[in-house]
């Protein structure tokens, strides 16, 4: 999981933020944050515009001084460090590069205000453009490049002045979503070669270990339809939690072993229409279709459950099947059992900001 | 015209748009041709006649050769050139940092500063340089502060009737043509790349000569051409704070014109004056190598 290979104490790579607040006037933008972001990491931070992620990672990179708490890298406080002294890069929202200069240039800037060598400024911007793939673009200027060649240009402006970590603050917003998929599995593979800390802040995105097993209640509704239900714990047997509903019909979940009712959420793709047998493995619940959506390749239907509660659930359109569901129509669902994903016991009240981790 | 139309976009009919474009450019082109163009022209051949008043008195290079032998004439143009140099280096001192304090420090100051700078040369400008004559006269408010304060014993002498009373009074004259250009030019860069800069390292003077100063050139190269050719010919305010040392081109086309009714050798030293701009605009424009800017 970590390229560096981190122990206790190889801190290389390591951001700690300890109690952060930052106050802007009467609005406070970071409440007390602390998370520890472990060297060669791939950090997410996720959450709608306006939730402080970026001036979390703004406090990390050093334009924004803190109300009060503490934010170590590699060990070291550098919470009154400027900017330019600590060890961090950062690639910007709309990548902010130099239009006057090439890429080179643009590339080349951080290591020559360093003082390195003039030989070792060209081997580094030839090194770095091969990693981020531009070979042969280093006489272009920004305005010359299509919008992933610039997030490229940034990234290699970043990753030259070889950073303990790069922070990246919104780096694909700006990107088609086709392109923005690709940049994704890019940026993946470029921190797995680099073993670069890096730290993303994002509202786009939506990593697929955030999708299937979110963390809170808020997660899940942030990220997509999530169908949450609330599960009355009637029975625990076998690791499961069992909500007995009568005439056989149940929902059953992964017990937490925390006791109490749970919460859990359940992908629309998971819920299958019954017919037959249904293992005992497998929550079998029925209801009433609310709504039929045809969205192209699959069908979403809306079902009433009779526990009060609307499940989501998506039909593939590719079977060929003898009768179209209607409103009205009784229906019967099932779903296994590792499909209930707790999240929690009661709805877990979530703040703002959220730690997701991906390696 | 067909290339601007084309981005319009395909929809609109090109001949009804074509027209439009005329009409609506009607107006100012005749204008321009009445105003600018047709005195320009008669200048040029007033300064090419035998005798100016005459049209059928022939054609002449005379005038032009006696305006580039004068040696007085080479004497006030050093001087000129000297001065509006000073005075251009001066401003240019002055409004960059202006420029950029208003952008991108001022904040809610910003538009009052803007503001403070149109009203300052709306002001006219006899009135303006008879302040000046207030501050830096014999008797004025700095010989007054300097012997109150006994810096000095006696009033200094050389505030006013001097080169240096020609530059003072030009750059605060031209200084909202220096300012604006460059306002707008710096009101363009993305405030993201100061911050990319400082992540990168960069300290303030970077910031200012790789980052700030660039992307503002042809804001300042605007600026240049905009207040040196006014400079150049500018003859109120060298005759009223001038001494007989600093006599200005300016001043010396309207004692041509004026005092000596000599309209052939005031036309052509126009003339060259106008060249002399044009030359000088285009070597700034190769200097500042604005033709590689493209943002």
């Amino acid at each position: 999981m970590n390229p560096n290979g981190s122990t206790a104490e190889d801190r290389t790579g390591e951001i700690e933020l300890e109690r952060v607040v930052k106050a802007f006037g009467e609005v406070t933008a970071v409440d007390d944050v602390s998370f520890t972001i472990r060297g060669g990491e791939f950090f997410s931070l996720l959450g709608p515009s306006g939730c402080g992620k970026t001036t979390t990672l703004r406090l990390i990179a050093g334009f924004e001084e803190p109300t009060s708490g503490r934010i170590l890298l590699q060990g070291g406080d550098v919470t009154r460090v400027p900017p330019g002294k600590r060890n961090v890069n950062m690639v910007f929202q709309a990548y902010a590069l130099f239009p006057h200069m090439t890429v080179a240039e643009n590339i080349g800037f951080g290591p020559k205000i360093h003082k390195l060598g003039k030989a070792e400024v060209a081997e580094r911007t030839f090194d770095i453009l091969r990693v981020v793939q531009l070979e042969g673009m280093e006489d272009r200027r920004p305005g010359q490049l299509s919008g992933g060649q610039q997030q490229r240009v940034a990234l290699a402006r970043a990753l030259v002045n070889h950073p303990a970590a790069l922070l990246l603050d919104e780096p694909l917003g700006a990107l088609d979503l086709k392109l923005r998929k690709e940049m994704q599995l890019e940026l993946k593979a470029l921190q797995a070669r680099t073993g670069t800390t890096f730290v993303y802040v994002t509202q786009l995105a939506t990593p697929k270990e955030l999708y299937q097993r979110p963390a809170t209640a808020f997660v899940a509704g942030f990220i997509g339809v999530s169908n949450l239900i609330t599960l009355r714990a009637d029975r625990r047997e076998d690791g499961l939690v069992v909500m007995d509903l009568g005439e056989g019909e149940r929902i059953l979940a992964p017990d937490p072993g925390t006791g109490g009712d749970v919460s859990i959420t359940v992908r629309p793709e998971w819920i299958k229409l019954a017919s037959g047998e249904v293992g005992p493995r497998a929550s079998h619940v029925s209801g009433t279709i609310a709504d039929v959506v045809y969205l192209g390749s699959l069908t979403q239907l809306l079902i009433d459950l009779r526990t009060g509660e609307r499940l989501s659930v998506h039909r593939l359109n590719d079977e060929i099947s003898a009768e179209e569901p209607r409103p009205g129509d009784r229906i019967v669902l099932h779903w296994a059992a590792e499909h209930s994903y707790v999240i929690g016991s009661g709805v877990a009240p979530a703040g703002p900001q959220e730690k997701v981790e991906t390696t | 015209m067909a290339a601007v139309e084309a981005t319009v976009g395909p929809a609109r009919p090109r001949r009804g748009s074509r027209g439009g474009a005329f009409a609506i450019l009607f107006a100012p082109v005749s204008l321009l041709i009445v105003l600018f163009l047709v005195p320009m022209l008669l200048m040029v051949q007033v300064s090419t006649l035998v005798d100016p008043f005459d049209p059928s008195s022939g054609s002449t290079l005379q005038h032009f050769a006696n305006v580039l032998t004068d040696p007085l004439n080479r004497k006030i143009a050093v001087t000129t050139f000297l001065i509006a140099s000073t005075a251009m280096v001066l401003m240019l001192a002055v409004a960059i940092p202006l420029a950029s304090f208003m952008v991108f420090r001022a904040g809610k100051w910003e538009l009052p500063l803007l503001l403070a700078l149109v009203v300052a040369d709306e002001l006219n400008p006899i009135v303006r340089i008879w302040a000046w004559r207030m501050i830096l006269g014999r008797q004025g408010i700095v010989n007054w502060f300097l012997q109150t304060t006994r810096i000095t014993d006696a009033p200094v002498e050389w505030l006013i009737f001097t080169p240096f009373a020609v530059i003072v009074v030009l750059s605060a004259g031209y200084l909202t043509y220096t300012t604006i250009p460059i306002y707008a030019a710096m009101k363009a860069i993305n405030p993201a790349l100061f911050e990319a800069s400082v992540d990168l390292g960069a300290g303030w003077w970077i910031r200012t000569r790789k980052i700030l100063i660039p992307l503002a050139a042809p804001g300042i190269f605007v600026a240049m051409i905009l207040v040196y050719v006014p400079m150049l010919t500018d003859f109120v305010s060298p005759d009223l704070v001038a001494g007989t040392g600093s006599t200005m081109l300016g001043q010396r086309v309207t004692q041509l014109i004026l005092e000596g009714a000599d309209w052939g050798n005031g036309s052509a030293l126009t003339f060259v004056l106008l060249v002399a701009t044009v030359l000088l605009s285009l070597l700034a424009f190769r200097l500042a190598r604005l033709n590689r800017i493209q943002t």
